[in-house]
């Protein structure tokens, strides 16, 4: 009997307990909001060097990118990748770090590494890419990074990059035609001499 | 007193009519079309507060209309409309292995339980459709016809989900309607009258005249009502038929469209209802608390409306402050707890009123 | 009192239902509300990450413990680079090592946040929910800052981590330690003691010790039966051992030891035991050490093969390597937590109500990202 009204006492006061707690937060709303509103306000973008001051460089994992200027045809991404999201091919340069005009192909890195190899498919499916950031760490030339990495400055960060057609999620970094002109320019140089 | 209102107005503004039936269908219909109208327009009004409040509550801001183009306007006012369009635009479905009849059939049937009940209402002294001499246990009586509905549409859906809802709303229901009686059994005993608007007019006088401070046991008899209330309209922690994380959507599971639309309606239409049973009960109805002042016609229907909003106000509190019970707990809270605390209740009142009454 | 017995019916809760957790689905048959058998029916996540590792080298593996329990990734990579550096004998640096920990212990209350919260979404309480996903949030904001990932991190690599702590990282922690502490205590007075909470989780779903031994559960839920048994204090990895903290047990506070409620507060105060953690580990953290220092340049084990378990948010969580000298795993395999939690369920949610039984359900705080891996 001495259970039953107990039973009665601590529903009535447990629930007006939470009921309090509830209501603290329904007057406090405005202080304690922590949405936004998404179209119109957004998430601050991480700061470019987001508090790694001994190394100008910013981890927020965005998309990938390829300066395909800075880009050796090593293969080392493509291999780091676990799921086999980055198709590289690449041809034999006719000559090692020469400037190709015809293809806008630059033989010097800014590393200053000489080109041996011409890029001729770059393609990075980011439908299908895990985000685990494993392709940027050997890359030697430190040419491709997830936006906001050491090359920041060049590219914005944006999280917002959905497209309405699958096939626009794979970039294709080396320039179209790239094999074709590379043939054409190695048959003239062959004609020539 | 409305339609004889109206009835006596027509009559009398065209005198050369013989005939007056049409006179009496037209005084019928205004107020029912008047009353559909306010349904609606409060269902409106009680939706944009329920996602406000359960927003700030959960430390969100809820809808918000903002910058251009489409959206829900200022503070997100127009999140009901939207809403509301939604569903008159969404597809309606009907499962090919439902008994077709009775499914279509129950939301109407839902949605006359509830709006039948808004007839026998006071707004004020005047503003009521029917002032039936036998008020509060008309609407008793017709709040059940939610069960008959609920059941159809539980069973007709043919799907286990909704069969579960429908029987669980069902014995919930049946259940929750012996305690709510018995509260106002003792609101009864005081006023000496089952009409709504002589329950009311038994509190004149101020606050201290309301039946809710009239003796030490009526607090706890408006307690019982109130959650007997909560459970007769499905809300949390009573909301067992259409129990989400359970039943997925209990009884409405199969439904969609308009027909949803109107399984919603007539719940917040019954919240309304067990409000304005509970204020006429409890809270002085349509008096002013202040004895003497403010007590205009007008203000009679302010108070009504503000008193109601406040209860629909903490019903919506509890439901996004406390869980779900479970059916066997139901059942034991209400035949276990409020029914003995009910009858304890009545014989305690009468011990009272006889003593110091 | 005669029972009456009706025809039993046979009723799918799941793949797609609101309580499950992700795609599980349970074939319950009812009587009535009153569930006779439950028979769990897994796989619609399955993902064959275990075979995918054998085709991959032993750091792209990584990014493959993240996703199988995709609530508590750290604490996969930790039990991952724990069994890979034991294997490789590779000593790793004190930062590295605390910085982990500090990762690792977040990683927990995280987990056990939307792990409680989900759990009083079952029960019917929506608020709750909200007010502990608002929390996470907060801690995947630090997760953020650190590896640039909120759910998905791979950020302990074998032999080192791939980066250092942020500036600011401390100060923030501490920051957000200091805001959720009174979080929890507001949390347990909204919901862990409300009287409807506690009757509908108290005596329910009571999982007696020798059952929770012998299907091998582990985790919160085999210390919610009364079993003080943590692999932090009794087979201490990393360097749990220089930590205080207690290992709560269930002590059927409101019904019976084992019980749902029981399971739910051994994950509170577990919470309140990794925020202590986090605080020694943040206070005794060495300020300078690379976490790069002793990352392998190939990393080729020797043929053989380990075993090596780690304490995960849900429990055991164990890591199976085989290596045939190459630099791909021969087999790996993970024991799941999760799984052995799921399949205690028919034993201990049998005879109770449909409403119970995904109480019991949420109560084992299952992820099925882990349980088909």
């Amino acid at each position: 009997m001495i259970k039953y009204f107990t039973d009665i006492w601590t529903s009535i006061t447990t629930i007006l307990g939470g009921m309090g707690i509830t209501f603290i937060h329904l007057i406090r709303a405005r202080q304690d909001n922590v949405t936004l509103q998404y179209p119109e306000e957004r998430w601050p973008r991480p700061e470019r060097n987001i508090g790694f001051d001994h190394d100008n460089y910013n981890v927020i994992r965005t998309r990938l990118h390829v300066d395909m200027d800075d880009c050796i045809g090593c293969l080392k991404c493509e291999r780091a990748c676990p799921v086999d999201c980055i198709k590289i091919v690449t041809e034999k340069a006719p000559e090692r770090g020469s400037d190709i005009k015809e293809i806008k192909h630059v033989g010097v890195t800014t590393n200053g590494t000489r080109k041996a190899m011409v890029v001729t498919r770059f393609d990075i499916d980011m439908s299908e890419c895990c985000y685990c950031n494993l392709c940027t760490y050997p890359c030697p030339e430190e040419c491709i990074f997830m936006t906001g990495g050491p090359n920041s400055s060049r590219h914005p960060l944006d999280y917002e990059f959905s497209e309405p057609d699958r096939d626009n999620l794979i970039y294709k970094f080396a320039k179209s035609g790239t094999k074709e002109g590379l043939d054409k320019y190695i048959g003239e140089k062959s004609a020539e001499s | 007193m409305t339609v004889d209102f109206l009835f006596d107005s027509l009559v009398s503004l065209f005198p050369s009519w013989e005939n007056t039936d049409p006179f009496l269908v037209i005084s019928m219909l205004i107020p029912l079309v008047a009353t559909f109208g306010f349904i609606t327009v409060y269902a409106l009004v009680v939706i944009y507060a329920e996602l406000k409040v359960s927003s700030f509550i959960q430390d969100k801001v809820g809808p918000m209309g903002q910058g251009v183009g489409l959206h829900a306007g200022k503070w997100g006012l127009l999140q009901p409309i939207a809403d509301a369009l939604k569903l008159l635009s969404k597809e309606d479905i009907i499962p090919s292995s439902a008994n077709k009849l009775l499914f279509i059939l129950a939301p109407f049937m839902i949605f006359v339980g509830a709006f039948i009940s808004f007839i026998a209402l006071p707004f004020n002294g005047s503003i009521i459709v029917s002032d039936l001499n036998i008020g509060i246990f008309y609407i008793l009586g017709v709040g059940s016809l939610a069960v008959i509905a609920l059941i159809l549409a539980g069973w007709s859906s043919n799907n286990k989900w909704s069969l579960y809802g429908g029987m669980r709303s069902a014995a919930q229901i049946i259940s929750y309607e012996i305690p709510a009686g018995l509260s106002l059994i003792v609101v009864i005993m005081l006023a000496g009258s089952l009409n709504m608007q002589e329950i009311i007019i038994y509190q004149q006088g101020g606050i201290s005249n309301w039946i809710i401070f009239d003796n030490p046991f009526m607090p706890i008899a408006f307690v019982v009502y109130f959650i007997s209330a909560l459970a007769e309209t499905n809300r949390t922690p009573f909301d067992l038929p259409e129990s989400e994380s359970e039943l997925v959507a209990g009884f409405v599971t199969e439904y969609s469209g308009m027909r949803y639309a109107f399984f919603f309606l007539s719940e917040y239409a019954n919240m309304f209802v067990v409000s304005v049973v509970a204020v006429t009960g409890f809270l002085g109805g349509w008096q002013s608390p202040f004895s003497g002042s403010l007590d205009s016609p007008l203000m009679g229907v302010f108070w009504m409306l503000s008193k109601t909003a406040f209860l629909i106000f903490i019903m919506i509190w509890i439901r996004w402050t406390v869980p779900r019970l479970r059916v066997d707990q139901l059942m034991h809270l209400c035949w276990k707890v409020f029914l003995p605390i009910g009858l304890f209740n009545i014989f305690a009142v009468a011990i009272w009123t006889v003593l110091f009454g | 009192m005669g029972i009456i017995r009706g025809e039993e019916m046979v009723l799918n809760i799941g793949p797609q239902h609101p309580a499950t957790h992700g795609v599980l689905r349970l074939q319950v048959r009812t009587d009535g509300e009153i569930v006779s058998s439950i028979t769990p029916y897994i796989g619609y996540l399955h993902r064959c990450f275990e075979k995918h590792c054998e085709s991959v080298t032993y750091e792209q593996v990584i990014p493959f413990t993240d996703r199988c329990d995709y609530l508590a990734s750290m604490t996969m990579n930790f039990g991952y680079v724990v069994a890979m550096e034991e294997m490789l004998e590779i000593k790793v640096n004190d930062r590295v090592q605390h910085i982990r920990v500090v990762m690792a212990e977040l990683q927990r209350i995280a987990s056990h946040l939307l792990g409680l919260g989900a759990f009083g979404l079952d029960i019917g309480a929506f608020t709750p929910f909200l007010h502990m996903l608002r929390d996470r949030e907060r801690i995947l904001d630090l997760f953020e800052m650190t590896c640039g990932a909120r759910l998905l991190y791979n950020y302990m690599w074998i032999g080192g981590l791939s980066h250092d702590l942020p500036v600011g990282f401390v100060e923030s922690t501490y920051k957000f330690l200091d805001y959720f502490e009174p979080k929890i205590d507001e949390f347990v007075n909204l919901l862990v003691h409300n009287k409807i909470f506690v009757e509908r989780t108290a005596d329910i779903g009571v999982m007696p010790q020798d059952v929770a031994i012998s299907y091998g559960v582990t985790g919160p839920n085999l210390r919610a039966s009364g079993l003080k048994w943590d692999l932090r204090r009794d087979d201490p990895y990393s360097i749990y051992n220089k930590f205080e903290f207690e290992v709560p047990v269930g002590e059927g506070g409101k019904g019976s030891v084992g019980d749902c409620w029981d399971r739910f507060y051994v994950r509170v105060l577990e919470m309140k035991e990794s925020i202590k953690i986090v605080r020694q580990a943040l206070a005794s953290m060495p300020k300078d050490g690379d976490v790069h220092q002793s990352l392998p340049k190939k990393i080729k084990p020797p043929i053989g093969s380990i075993y090596k378990r780690t304490e995960s948010p849900r429990g055991d969580l164990g890591y199976y390597i085989e290596s045939d000298g190459s630099n791909i795993p021969y087999r790996l395999k993970m024991r799941s937590p999760a799984f052995t939690a799921l399949s205690v369920i028919d034993e201990i949610a049998a005879g109770w109500l449909l409403s119970d039984v995904l109480a019991i359900l949420g109560s084992l705080d299952i992820v099925l990202g882990e349980i088909d891996r």
